[in-house]
């Protein structure tokens, strides 16, 4: 974050684009990235709410542009998970110290952090939120493009689980360097792999978030004794496996945190057949996030209730 | 082919030319110097921290003061921030010729895609040098642990890059001999077999940090830093040593 970056956008403030002269009543300030802010605006044109992103440096927001716009033009607006355009506006802004600032606008996304969901919410939100994550992660992956700034701070998630993902100043295409990425989910910290952008990365930085979720503080411990030697895929799986929240999917992430799975696709469909308790057969144990559940016709009504759920949203 | 020399240092300079002239040099020569200050909490920076911004501003680069935590994330950020930026100077010079202002930001949002479009193009895929010259004095020992983690680091985001990206290190003072600074590791693509960067050092009393500075702008310009050369280059530069 440059230390010269203060644009003094506050609450009540009327931002007016230079080149096209759209105009956005401040509401609040939304987050810090480390590349600009984002608020909460409202569009006078449609008296409609949306996210501003005002940025430090016009080279490097335009970076972010540019993968926007790529990622816009490319999708098509058919299919069951039709989406909105990431970008709606782009422009520069004056502010209040004199200067010129580059900004663009997207849609709001609402939304507590994923931790936050979950500790709100209950950790038996996670298998559906997770798999949402993953479905997204897939669709980027289809069209050669990967996420790679995954972390909890870049997952939003409103109700009923309805997650969606963040800050896409770490997309990169397939191949290139990764953009931009957070230690402690970027595989080659773990000495698990490259910084070369490939669906695998997502899968691995995926793998530390779950990891990151339920067993927060002994990843943190983790990542102050270990020496950089020493960094593994074996560490990490060891949290897990003495993780009683993360047994169930134990399995799971050993795959992807030695890049097993070829793409988001194939992870999200194996992660959906781990949710499918309608096969016991499979189970000699109960899935942790069921363990409140007294009896068999309380599993078959989840079971029913979830593949409601999937149905909804898949 | 882009060139950058990262200096890695925790002190004045006290011996030998000034460290911002041979910056300069740097410059001259199309290699941009960075420098990074590591210093621990509680150890007196002001002195060293005034130099540290002269240098790099000299030899067109950046500057930061840092603890050791974050020496690896700063070494990345600093080595790709200067590609953007070498990439930006030339970017602007083309601006100016061909439409008299050489101000991106004064372009409009589209024709700013396209351009940003063809820099990040040319960040990636260009090719990239970069000289790594490492303090030794007293006072980095502990810190060389995790300058050598910086150094694994960055090289693991240089193979990422389309591009062709080499390091190569150095440090400095040299040895016992009064040699300005010894070549550790050599033009190298890869760290893999490499089990220490530095051996088994002998910390050097002075740090002569310009000219070990000017050997490694040698080392860029003919492939060796000159014992046979260091009559020629002290000679002319040791006029000017204060």
């Amino acid at each position: 974050m440059t230390t010269s970056f203060k644009p003094n956008i506050r609450p009540g403030m009327t931002i007016t684009g230079k080149w096209k002269h759209a105009r956005y009543r401040v509401e609040r300030l939304l987050g810090e990235g480390s590349n600009g802010k984002v608020y909460l605006v409202l569009q006078e044109r449609d008296r409609s709410y949306c996210a501003l992103k005002v940025g430090a440096d016009a080279v490097d927001l335009q970076s972010e542009i540019n993968v926007l716009k790529l990622l816009d033009k490319e999708q098509g607006r058919r299919g069951a998970l039709a989406q909105d355009a990431f970008l709606l506006d782009v422009d520069d802004l004056y502010a209040l110290d004199g200067r010129e600032y580059p900004f663009y606008t997207m849609k709001y996304v609402r939304g507590s952090t994923l931790s936050d969901y979950l500790k709100q919410q209950g950790m038996e939100w996670f298998p559906l939120v997770g798999l949402t994550v993953l479905n997204k992660l897939a669709e980027l992956h289809e069209r050669g493009w990967v996420f790679g700034d995954l972390k909890v701070e870049n997952v939003l998630v409103a109700d009923y689980g309805y997650a969606q993902l963040v800050d896409f100043g770490g997309v990169t295409a397939n191949g290139k360097g990764i953009r931009q990425f957070t230690e402690i989910y970027d595989r080659g910290y773990w000495n698990c792999g490259t910084r070369t952008a490939d669906a695998k990365y997502d899968l691995f930085s995926y793998a530390v978030l779950c990891i990151h979720l339920h067993e927060s503080k002994r990843l943190k411990a983790l990542t102050k004794e270990l020496l950089p030697q020493n960094r593994s895929e074996t560490e990490l799986m060891r949290i897990v496996l003495e993780s009683e929240g993360l047994k169930p999917v134990a399995g799971w992430i050993g795959k992807a945190l030695s890049g097993k799975f070829e793409n988001g696709r194939e992870a999200a469909e194996a992660w959906r057949r781990l949710m499918h308790t309608s096969e016991p057969s499979k189970q000699t144990k109960l899935p942790g996030w069921l363990k409140g559940l007294a009896t068999v016709s309380a599993i078959v009504l989840a079971t029913s209730v979830a593949l409601l759920l999937y149905n909804v949203f898949i | 082919m882009m060139k950058q020399i990262l200096l890695i240092t925790d002190g004045c300079s006290n011996v030998g030319v000034s460290p911002v002239v041979a910056a300069a040099h740097g410059k001259s020569e199309g290699i941009a110097v960075n420098v990074v200050g590591v210093l621990d909490d509680g150890e007196a920076g002001e002195l060293g921290a005034a130099e540290i911004e002269e240098i790099a501003r000299a030899g067109g680069g950046l500057s930061r003061m840092v603890n050791r935590n974050t020496l690896s994330q700063t070494v990345q950020m600093m080595t790709r921030k200067t590609v953007v930026q070498t990439i930006q100077l030339a970017v602007q010079k083309e601006l100016k010729q061909v439409l008299g202002n050489g101000s991106i930001e004064a372009l409009p949002p589209e024709r700013r895609g396209e351009v940003v479009r063809v820099m990040d193009e040319l960040s990636e895929s260009s090719g990239l040098r970069v000289a790594l010259l490492i303090d030794v004095s007293a006072s980095m020992k502990p810190k060389l642990a995790a300058v050598e983690e910086a150094i694994r680091d960055l090289m693991l985001s240089l193979q990422a890059r389309q591009g062709g990206s080499e390091i190569c290190v150095f440090h400095f003072p040299g040895s016992r001999n009064g040699e300005d600074c010894m070549l550790d590791l050599g033009w190298t693509d890869h760290l893999a077999g490499v089990s220490s960067i530095f051996p088994k050092l002998q910390m050097g009393g002075t740090t002569p940090t310009g000219p070990a500075l000017m050997k490694v702008i040698d080392f860029y310009r003919h492939g060796t830093y000159g014992k046979h050369r260091r009559d020629e280059t002290d000679g002319m530069m040791s006029d000017y040593v204060v």
